[in-house]
């Protein structure tokens, strides 16, 4: 699981993190550890980022008022701070699968696979 | 919303940036701790954990990186490159100290001094005057209509039975009021002191608005013939003679002769109209010495009205109102002393009468001369701005070259122009509050424009108090024109090539480089014209406070003392003399004393003797209204020798010139020369006022009473043996040491023979006459160190464009060098350059000179606003200063060696 840290092969693309976490967040209110979970365990282990990065990206979406923030309290009962997705961040989500699609068949005709 | 959920994220990051901090921490390690627990989990206890704890840390990566671009993505990167950009100025700024300290001390001053002088033009002129609705209250006098040769009167004094026909007649004013000050003796225990004091009538306060601390103001009752004797005190009279005690009302106090009951206290911050007033008291309460009759009589004419209006009245209805009711006054009381003129009436706003025409003249040349320096402290600040960002160009250009951000660039210089406009605003907080104090201290001398037109001293109503409003103003228009000047040149110093500007030799043919000399150049200009302005403005005071200086007042004010003293106003004739015979023997002892004489009146001090109209005998009888009139003195025979004023022709007084003897009387010259002329006056005859017949015994020399700039006018001297004395004298003491000393003693003395008789005024002959051309003197040096401010600013200026030239002509002047230039072309060609400066200021200075100081017409004596002498000296200052100003740069270019000028590229 662990990967070596600082090499680019492990970097996604700083939108792709962004779209991610949104889609994540669409499912309700999750605390960070619990993002990364649940994307590591939807890639299949493929998407290997390092876990930190999760950190600048949420920042990023609260100042876009994509998301918000509030402490809560985990199952395990300790403080933890749990990210919901915000109305412009569910129409920012759409945007963004459109466009990404749209770029997915783009890039599939260059590679002359569709 | 995200707009709404964006700024409340925002918002709460920059107002607890260091909370946000807290919280990030906080979620990293709840973060790693559940992955650490997982793995252990995962591993079924085979995990140690702190390998766990390991992989979990490295799965994370580096903590610090993402805190940091969690911190950036937050948006308070920005808050960390401004602490950066803080600390790099601060290294800028001590790399460059010159720069700096001349940057902040050009703040300092324009800002400060702007800012202290409008702080006394708005306490004495702008701000309301500080009673309840100010606008409503109004100065109502008396005028005389020009007539013939004689200029119109517009605030002449009612008399008590004038003003109450006008308080009866009028439907105008809710109320009116008339007041005098004068001096009086307080006496506490056996000590006399002579205070100024206000008499009122019982309108006086609810016109103004003014309500006592304790006790209350005069009622219509106190305000009657033969009420008990009231009176309202002063603060400062509170507290120095009854130490705030709140018991102090019924308690009586002495004034002249008479014992008044206080019955009221003013607030500190009202000194009565006149200014630093100890009490108040009914006119028709006034002292038996007075008497009632006297203050009341037709002839008294020394009141002052003022109303408070109607609501809803015009200024307009009020002054048609008084003058309609003028000529029923003057009817009934016309004016006795000039045939045919009659008296008319007006009212002019409280707030206008405030302060006479030429004081308010001064203070607005004060601060068009201080706004001048102001506007060359920006033009400085503006130039400083630009050489910096030129002699940066080459850091600029290299930051750029290895990547920095342009925005971030225009920032970083933005930061220091605003960190020094800081600085140089907290400086000028200082500079604002010390010229303020200069001020004050001036106000309460008695130099600033305070003695108004209706006999209101503004100054003591109005405390001079650092105008906030505008300090943040000149501030302001500072700091913008410095963050204005550094952000243009920002601008245009991250845009030209970078190979350009990296080879520093080409920046002499950049374009943008010549573009910015021209502008400093012209700035430069701006510079040097406004110093010539204010130094020609500045050299006109200066020549003719000299001029006034320079005046011989007519006697020799060397080793004299003066000092007041007051008999008891209801002694007869021949007692008084005898009482000032007995004081005049007593203080001829006092060791130090060489002689000692009485007159009734100090030179210099705006005249107060009385005038009168002669009857010549060897004349046919003047029409009547064209008498000759002239000043009335009283003196002891003593008096021309103790202040050395020369006789002219036949004798000085004599002891035998005595109650019996024939009546004398000294004129002056120019008596002589006005009623004589061409013929010898002694021992011509006339009377005053058709009295007693009067011999001219002899001619003395003109002293000036009224001021150095009134020319003398014809004045007769009666010897005091021979007269109705006036109740306050002067003793004049000749001296053999110094005349200060001796006021302690010749106060002793008199204190011997006349305990009780209170002694004041006691001054030098000398300071009387500095006093009277002290604010003439003052105004001078004002204007003489605005203009000099202005003056260093424009050389250093002048200095900075100079300089730079040479710094970026070096290679020029190296080649010149090479080819043969003598270290003198060198010299002369840089001198040239700070000429061409000086030349074109001083025409453009010159011409706006010769536009502006016509203005200070008013404030000149005997020097003509173009005065030629001025012009050309002030001319050839600013060449010596710019001289001076291009000759440092130019012996340093003269210094230069070819080889090394060659090379240096």
């Amino acid at each position: 699981m662990a990967g070596p840290s600082g090499s680019p092969k492990n970097e996604l693309l700083k939108g792709t993190l962004d779209m991610l976490v949104l889609q994540t967040l669409s499912g309700g209110s999750l605390h960070g550890y619990a993002i990364a979970q649940q994307i590591e365990a939807r890639s299949g282990d493929l998407l290997r980022v390092e876990q930190g990065s999760l950190y600048p990206a949420l920042e990023r979406l609260q100042r876009k008022g994509w998301i918000t923030a509030k402490w809560g309290e985990s199952p395990t009962g300790r403080r933890a701070r749990y990210y919901t997705l915000t109305a412009a961040g569910r129409k920012q989500l759409g945007n963004e699968i459109s466009s990404f699609d749209a770029m997915l068949v783009a890039i599939n005709r260059v590679l002359r696979r569709a | 919303m995200s707009i709404v959920d964006s700024l409340r994220y925002r918002w709460r990051v920059w107002t607890s940036p260091r909370a946000h901090e807290t919280e990030l921490s906080e979620e990293m390690d709840f973060h790693v701790g559940l992955e650490t627990m997982q793995r252990e989990h995962a591993g079924h206890g085979v995990v140690p954990p702190r390998e766990a704890r390991d992989a979990a840390r490295r799965r994370f990566g580096n903590r610090t990186y993402y805190r940091e671009e969690a911190r950036r993505a937050a948006g308070l990167g920005g808050l960390d490159a401004l602490a950066q950009d803080v600390r790099f100025g601060i290294r800028t700024f001590r790399r460059a100290p010159t720069f700096t300290a001349v940057a902040v001390l050009t703040l300092a001053v324009g800002i400060g001094a702007t800012t202290a002088i409008f702080s006394a033009v708005s306490a004495l002129l702008l701000r309301p005057l500080p009673f309840p609705v100010p606008e409503r209250l109004m100065s109502i006098s008396l005028t005389l209509p020009a007539r013939g040769g004689r200029p119109e009167l517009t605030d002449a004094a009612w008399s008590y039975p004038q003003f109450a026909m006008l308080r009866d007649g009028q439907t105008v004013f809710a109320a009116v009021s008339l007041w005098r000050s004068s001096q009086f003796t307080l006496r506490i225990s056996d000590e006399a002191e002579r205070v100024a004091g206000e008499m009122v009538d019982a309108q006086f306060f609810p016109v103004l608005g003014v309500r006592p601390v304790i006790g209350r103001v005069f009622s219509p009752d106190d305000d009657r013939p033969g009420a008990a004797r009231t009176v309202m005190i002063s603060d400062e009279l509170w507290q120095r003679l009854f130490n705030h005690d709140p018991l102090v009302l019924g308690k009586t106090v002495a004034i002249d002769d008479g014992l008044f009951a206080i019955i009221g206290v003013l607030p500190p911050t009202f000194q009565g109209l006149s200014g630093q007033v100890s009490f108040w008291f009914p006119i028709v309460a006034a002292p038996p010495a007075w008497g009632l009759a006297t203050v009341t009589a037709p002839d008294f004419r020394s009141y002052y009205g003022i109303g408070r209006l109607r609501p809803g009245v015009s200024y307009e209805r009020a002054t048609a109102m008084v003058r309609q009711l003028a000529p029923r006054i003057d009817a009934a009381y016309p004016i006795s002393q000039i045939p045919g003129a009659h008296w008319s009436a007006r009212a002019t706003p409280l707030d206008a009468a405030r302060v006479d025409h030429e004081s308010r003249e001064a203070l607005f040349i004060l601060l068009g001369a201080v706004a001048l320096v102001l506007l060359v402290a920006c033009a400085n600040v503006a130039g400083l701005f630009l050489a910096r960002a030129a002699s940066r160009r080459r850091e600029i250009a290299v930051r750029l070259a290895i990547g920095a951000g342009r925005g971030r660039l225009v920032r970083q210089l933005l930061v220091e122009s605003g960190m020094l406009a800081a600085i140089g605003g907290l400086a000028s907080v200082l500079v604002a509050a010390g010229g303020v104090r200069v001020l004050v201290a001036a106000q309460s001398d008695g130099l600033l424009a305070s003695e108004g037109a209706s006999g209101i001293n503004t100054g003591s109503l109005q405390a001079i108090t650092l105008d906030v409003r505008a300090l943040v103003f000149t501030a302001a228009l500072t700091i913008a024109t410095g963050l204005l000047f550094g952000l243009l040149p920002a601008l245009q110093s991250t845009r030209p090539s970078l190979a350009d500007a990296l080879s520093s030799e080409s920046a002499t043919s950049g374009k943008s480089t010549r573009r910015r000399i021209n502008a400093r150049q012209a700035l430069t200009v701006l510079e040097i014209a406004f110093a010539v302005v204010l130094l020609a403005g500045s050299g006109l005071l200066v020549r003719s406070f000299a001029r006034l200086a320079g005046i011989k007042p007519g006697f020799d004010p060397t080793q004299v003392l003066t000092m007041r003293i007051n008999r008891s106003p209801d002694w007869s004739r021949d007692s008084i003399a005898r009482f000032y015979d007995i004081v005049l023997d007593r203080i001829a002892q006092v060791p130090g004393v060489t002689s000692v004489a009485i007159g009734d009146c100090p030179p210099l001090a705006g005249g107060c003797s009385p005038r009168a109209s002669l009857t010549l005998y060897d004349r046919p009888p003047a029409p009547r209204g064209a008498e000759p009139v002239v000043g009335v003195h009283w003196i002891t025979p003593g008096w021309p020798a103790v202040m050395r004023v020369p006789l002219v022709r036949g004798r000085f007084f004599s002891p035998a010139d005595g109650p019996k003897s024939p009546k004398v009387a000294l004129i002056n010259e120019a008596a002589a020369r006005a009623y004589w002329p061409g013929e010898n006056p002694v021992g011509r005859s006339f009377s005053i006022n058709q009295g007693d017949t009067i011999y001219i015994a002899g001619v003395v020399g003109d002293v000036r009473y009224r001021s150095n700039y009134s020319p003398p006018a014809p004045d007769i001297y009666l010897p005091y043996h021979q007269q109705q004395l006036s109740a306050r004298m002067m003793l004049f003491m000749r001296t053999s040491g110094n005349p200060g000393a001796l006021a302690g003693p010749v106060r002793r003395a008199i204190k011997e023979v006349a305990p009780g008789f209170p002694v004041y005024e006691v001054t030098t002959m000398e300071t009387r006459v500095a006093f009277a051309v002290e604010s003439a003197r003052f105004s001078a040096m004002l204007l003489g160190l605005f203009a000099g401010v202005a003056l260093v600013l424009a050389a250093l200026g002048a200095y900075g464009v100079v300089s730079f030239a040479v710094a970026q002509r070096t290679r020029e002047i190296g080649v010149r060098v090479a080819l043969g230039a003598t270290s003198r072309d060198v010299v002369a060609m840089v001198v040239r350059q700070g000429m061409s400066l000086a030349a074109a200021g001083g025409t453009i200075g010159l011409v706006g000179a010769l536009a502006t100081t016509r203005l200070l017409r008013a404030q000149l004596y005997d020097i003509e606003p173009a005065d030629p002498v001025t012009l050309v000296s002030i001319v050839a200052l600013l060449v010596l200063a710019v001289l001076v100003a291009s000759w440092i740069p130019a012996r340093r270019a003269a210094g230069v060696p070819a080889v090394e000028a060659l090379r240096g590229g």
